[in-house]
């Protein structure tokens, strides 16, 4: 369970002037989906690249499923699957031959690839456009495609560089079942992106990359218990009639509580102490319909972490 | 090397290549060419016994001209078009290696080369129809344009990985192709002409009655036109001047694809010892250079006429050395040396990217 997929030791990559990743650590855990979150530009790609055995770190060292990809990349490539964030596709080829021809990339027999690009059409929902060539397909669907390219060789560790970006709704949903299932069977999944309501919904741990560098598990810890906004809402009243009992039950100064459209904002500094307002709220009789973070714990974490950058 | 992944990226290529319309329409155009050509060959030789031979020479030459022409654009962007199409990077993080690529990308680029070749079959077959055409010139014109194709297949595959920009590497791709088949002619032309040897004429003419226009005659004889015993003769004169040197750079043609075409290719004579095709015309001229020009020329009106007599094409290609197979290990060699390179710049995990490429 805690045996990590993926180990980055101070990782280093430069292009030229520009410091990509400038101080990278970080374990992903096999059975776990691991964020990884950053800003545009804080160097999630080329940290990716070279967990993928195509870019070589000018230091540090990266192992995947315990190998290492700079002295062994075939033997990281048989354990790993990529999907980048650029939608590269075959233009002529169907879904299908997509996948079979990548299986084949990967040392699967024909009946063997023509299987698994059956059965992994199914799983990202493509069957109905298996054989349709690929300049047909909208943006989220070659996103899925991607995933299934990654997927054919049935891989232990997966990277995902922005899966969820250009998905519907639905597709959004089955992906992070997907993701669930697969890390559920023991495999170690990364996945980046910016968009953090997104990677809220599927991650079990993050790492947070900043400037190219990983922030540190203490920062993250205090930044993600300092205080947060959370969102009030009563079911008898709107937010402007609610205000002023609120700030009677909770003892506040009625002008310190900011409205959003139907809600009240209200700060606590701990989860404790949220915990002890909403209670209060309920013994001043006030019927609470809705009580709940305004932000997700990464973005809270995140956008404090990224304030104390700048 | 796995065979099974070369071969799949080398299907991949094809593939690619066979559902694209505008590959049909080169093809059709090549042949409408190939028809025009062979057609006006026809009317050309009609009067040459056994126009065959001059006729399928003459498109096995168009043949490799236009694969020369086409070839650069079809090969010249493989590797870093893929890049741009972001294509590229998917496949390196499979298990096939660089060596894989390359080699399947050379693999599909020859053989959409050799499309045109098999195109040009049917033009060849009714060319033969003129008679004169020989087994063995078949054998080995073909199999020099085969391999020729594989080179500048292979060249512009090289350039491809080495050059980041496609524009770039199609565009250095008609230049090394060009260096060859232009290039080592403009080279051989203005290196030989600069190097030069001083060459001396040295000619005496009879004398002349300024009255009469006829021929002084020794004393005793009443007319001796056409008798150069009998004539009084003048002075030795001599004249010098510099002649260009091409002897000591034929060497220069070797490399050339349409020279090693000829100089492969083996000649049929005819009964005055010219040749028959257009490979051996060019076999003729290339080897011609080989010999050292008369340095010493000596013209003498009181001499007994001496018929001089140039060699004809079987004499000249006899006496002198074949070059094609030095030629051709050139441009292999200079094929290799580039997809070396290519692999050099294409091999992950990359240690350094060409400047504005991304790998992904």
């Amino acid at each position: 369970m805690s045996t990590p997929g993926i180990v980055a030791r101070g990782v280093k990559r430069s292009f030229g002037n520009v410091h990509a990743v400038r101080d990278v650590t970080l374990e992903a855990r096999e059975g776990a989906v691991t964020g990884l979150v950053g800003p545009n530009g804080s160097g999630k790609t080329t940290l990716l690249l070279m967990l993928a055995s195509l870019l070589q770190p000018d230091e540090g060292e990266v192992r995947i499923g315990g190998i290492d990809p700079i002295a062994d990349p075939a033997g990281a490539r048989g354990v790993l699957g990529w999907m980048p964030d650029a939608l590269g596709a075959w233009q002529t080829l169907t879904a299908r031959e997509t996948i079979v021809t990548t299986g084949r990339l990967y040392d699967l027999d024909k009946e063997r690839a023509a299987a698994r690009a059956a059965e992994l059409l199914s799983i990202v929902g493509l069957e109905d456009l298996a054989d349709a060539p690929a300049r047909v397909l909208s943006r989220g669907q070659k996103q899925r495609l991607g995933l299934a390219r990654a997927l054919v060789h049935d891989p232990q560790v997966l990277l995902l560089d922005e899966p969820a970006s250009g998905l519907d709704p639905q597709a959004r949903i089955d992906l992070r079942l997907l993701l669930r299932r697969l890390a559920a069977e023991g495999r170690t999944i990364l996945i980046s992106s910016h968009i953090l309501s997104e990677l809220e919904e599927v991650v079990d741990d993050a790492v947070f990359l900043i400037a190219g560098e990983t922030v540190s598990a203490e920062r993250v810890a205090a930044a993600a218990s300092r205080g947060r906004m959370w969102r009030l809402r009563l079911a008898d009243r709107d937010a402007t009639a609610a205000a002023l009992p609120v700030a009677q039950a909770l003892g506040w100064d009625v002008n310190h509580i900011p409205i959003e459209r139907r809600d009240l904002l209200l700060h606590f500094a701990t989860d404790t102490d949220a915990a002890a307002g909403i209670a209060a709220l309920v013994r001043a009789g006030l019927p609470v319909a809705e009580f709940s973070a305004a932000t997700g714990l990464l973005e809270h974490t995140f956008l404090d972490l990224e304030g104390g950058a700048r | 090397m796995n065979l099974a992944r070369l071969w799949t990226i080398a299907r991949l290529e094809l593939v690619q290549r066979m559902r694209t319309v505008s590959w049909f329409v080169l093809l059709g155009i090549f042949a409408t060419l190939l028809a025009g050509v062979t057609l006006l060959s026809f009317f050309a030789f009609q009067r040459t016994e056994q126009s065959g031979a001059a006729i399928y020479s003459t498109v096995v030459y168009i043949t490799l001209l236009l694969v020369i022409l086409v070839s650069p654009t079809l090969s010249g962007n493989s590797i870093n078009g893929d890049r741009d199409a972001a294509t590229l990077a998917p496949v390196q993080v499979t298990l096939v290696t660089t060596g894989e690529i390359l080699l399947g990308k050379f693999l599909a680029a020859w053989i959409t080369g050799l499309a045109f070749a098999v195109v040009a079959v049917p033009f060849l077959v009714i060319a033969s129809f003129g008679g004169g055409v020989q087994a063995a010139t078949v054998l080995v014109s073909l199999a020099i344009l085969v391999l020729e194709t594989g080179i500048i297949a292979a060249i512009g595959i090289a350039m491809s990985g080495i050059l980041p920009r496609p524009l770039f590497s199609v565009a250095a791709t008609y230049l090394v192709v060009a260096a060859l088949a232009i290039g080592s002619v403009i080279g051989f032309g203005l290196v030989g002409a600069s190097i030069t040897s001083e060459a001396t004429n040295s000619y005496r003419t009879a004398v002349y009655d300024d009255t009469t226009g006829e021929p002084e005659c020794k004393a005793g004889a009443e007319n001796c036109w056409n008798d150069p015993e009998e004539m009084v003769c003048g002075e030795w004169q001599v004249d010098t001047w510099h002649v260009p040197r091409f002897d000591y750079v034929w060497w220069m043609l070797a490399a050339n694809p349409f020279v090693i075409l000829a100089d492969a290719t083996p000649t049929q004579f005819d009964r005055q010892g010219n040749a028959v095709d257009a490979f051996g015309a060019l076999k003729f001229g290339v080897r011609s250079a080989q010999l050292p020009p008369e340095l010493e020329q000596r013209w003498d009106e009181c001499a007994p006429y001496e018929e001089q007599l140039f060699p004809n094409a079987r004499e000249v290609i006899g006496k002198t050395v074949p070059s094609w197979f030095v030629g051709l290990g050139v441009q292999i060699a200079l094929a290799a040396a580039l997809l070396w390179w290519a692999w050099a710049r294409t091999r992950t995990p990359a240690r350094q990217l060409p400047p504005g490429t991304r790998i992904a």
